[in-house]
């Protein structure tokens, strides 16, 4: 299957779950809801056709406007390779841990957790993994954070 | 015996434990001798990479990337290169293609070399240790021939290489490349058939296949538990699909495997190195691009098969000379976080057999 053929084949089984965002240079990206995730990524997982059985990453965005957040699957039997990425409010962010489809996952939410505040239900252990036990100068990563002692480059 | 009272109890192992390779703290819960839990505690190494490369043009992040994962730092230039190449749609010549495999391949086997020798030190041998440093030298001294540096290289640039190979680079090349090879049996010879790394590593820590892709295990550590999964094959970069070469695989997944498989794969990147040489074209190092090149708005999920595990590089393009954003995944990040899934019920001293074998390196962990 080549990238063609997956977007078209993912569209097609998805029934409406996934749609083809435009933002993707190298390999398809698709967005879906965050009520579906797990429904989404579990069948992702099990499909004969796609066995999306590796987590790659996870990554946290902040876009300035809102929060995203993006899986990279792949799939070791069948060499394929799909980005998922939910879209969430500013306020109140929150998604479904993927633990349970990969446990990868556990540790890419909870950095994404404390450098984001972005909430994972269901995580079970939401502790601090890269920041110091006693940090509570908000969330690092947030475009609107700023160290005091941080130097920005000038524009040239 | 088995009337006698144990009692349960806690060691904290690092995080300036010799064999952690870095900072890492592992919270133990100890049976007498054996591990019942492992809890590892990272962050020591953070420096907000990511947040730096937020506030740098794409061409100011590559130096900062040398610095999360210095030990194959030709890897990180060039996943990054890779990204923003991909993002702008940016062609690279031919000459200077043939020189990143070169470059890559090299670093590859400078890593598994001083895998190999401080795999053996830490298990108890000290003599490996000395051998593996001694040919780590010669593909430094090439390096350092090549960009004047020696571990963090910032020589793999947005568009090709930041110079030309120097005069007199490929029958030096060839020459440490023949001293390799004949020196992989004298390594054999040390420990391949030794009694005690046999008793050390044969059947410890066995990594069944199925938890190490759960648990995004990836490289040499998952190709030694019977999956073959190699980047360079399964996702294909840069110019690997014109190369010869094998993707060694082994079964049982345990210690053992895993130091032979790095041995197996140091032959085979001597191999492309050779190929890559004799094929290489005259022409361009380098494509024109300019330092403040502003990339079109976009994403891009960059990844290659470096010498630990899948390195890979998430890079959000809005159009500006800055990246939105850049998430480093790095392959010992998931090496650490499976240990709890499988390195249970094991003596104290295998657990750092294992965890030498898993080739962690913490900077690349806490970023």
């Amino acid at each position: 299957m080549d990238k063609d053929q997956l977007s078209a084949y993912l569209t097609d089984k998805s029934e409406g779950k996934l749609t083809l965002l435009e933002v993707g240079r190298h390999d398809p990206i698709f967005k879906v809801e965050a009520s579906q995730l797990i429904e989404v990524c579990t069948w992702l997982r099990d499909d004969e056709q796609l066995k999306f059985d590796f987590l790659c990453n996870l990554s946290g965005v902040d876009t300035g406007e809102q929060f995203e957040v993006v899986y990279q699957l792949a799939s070791t039997s069948k060499s394929l390779r799909v980005d998922i990425k939910v879209i969430l409010p500013y306020d109140g962010a929150e998604i479904e841990s993927v633990q349970k489809v990969w446990a990868a996952a556990n540790w890419h939410e909870r950095e994404m957790w404390e450098l984001y505040g972005i909430n994972v239900k269901n995580h079970g252990k939401l502790e601090f993994l890269l920041l110091p036990e006693d940090w509570d100068e908000g969330f690092p990563m947030r475009k609107d954070w700023d160290a005091p002692d941080f130097i920005r480059m000038p524009e040239f | 015996m088995s009337d006698l009272r144990t009692e349960e109890y806690y060691l904290n192992m690092g995080p300036h434990h010799p064999s952690t390779h870095g900072v890492c703290r592992m919270v133990l819960k100890m049976d007498g001798e054996k591990v019942k839990e492992i809890e590892p505690h990272i962050g020591y190494l953070h420096r907000s990479i990511e947040k730096i490369c937020e506030n740098r043009t794409y061409a100011q992040c590559i130096p900062i990337l040398d610095r999360f994962e210095y030990v194959t730092a030709m890897s990180c230039n060039y996943v990054f290169a890779l990204a923003a190449e991909r993002l702008a749609s940016i062609e690279v010549p031919e000459r200077a293609e043939h020189i990143r495999v070169i470059m890559l391949e090299l670093n590859r086997i400078a890593s598994h070399l001083l895998f190999y020798g401080v795999t053996a030190m830490d298990i108890g041998a000290l003599t490996p240790f000395l051998y593996g440093l001694r040919e780590r030298e010669s593909i430094l001294d090439l390096f350092e021939m090549t960009c004047g540096q020696r571990l963090t290289y910032n020589y793999i640039r947005v568009g090709g290489v930041s110079r030309d190979l120097p005069n007199g680079f490929i029958p030096k090349c060839h020459e440490a490349l023949n001293t390799i090879e004949k020196k992989l049996a004298d390594y054999e010879g040390l420990l391949n058939e030794n009694p005690i790394w046999l008793v050390r590593t044969v059947g410890i820590g066995v990594l069944p296949a199925k938890v190490a892709l759960d648990y995004g295990v990836s490289g040499p550590c998952l190709r030694a538990s019977g999956v073959q999964y190699d980047l360079r094959r399964n996702d294909p970069y840069s110019i690997y699909d014109r190369f010869e070469f094998d993707i060694p695989v082994r079964h049982n997944g345990d210690c053992y495997d895993r130091y032979l498989l790095r041995l197996d794969e140091i032959r085979q990147s001597i191999h492309i190195v050779r190929q890559a040489l004799d094929a290489l074209p005259e022409g361009d190092f380098k494509a024109k691009v300019s330092p403040n090149f502003k990339p079109p708005a976009g994403e891009v999920y960059a990844r290659i098969e470096n010498s630990r595990g899948e390195l890979g590089v998430h890079v959000i393009s809005d159009g500006t000379k800055k990246p939105l954003r850049v998430k480093t995944r790095g392959a010992s990040y998931n090496h650490i976080a499976v240990l709890p899934a499988f390195a249970t019920d094991v003596l104290l001293a295998d657990l750092v057999a294992i965890f030498a074998t898993m080739d962690v390196i913490m900077p690349e962990v806490d970023r």
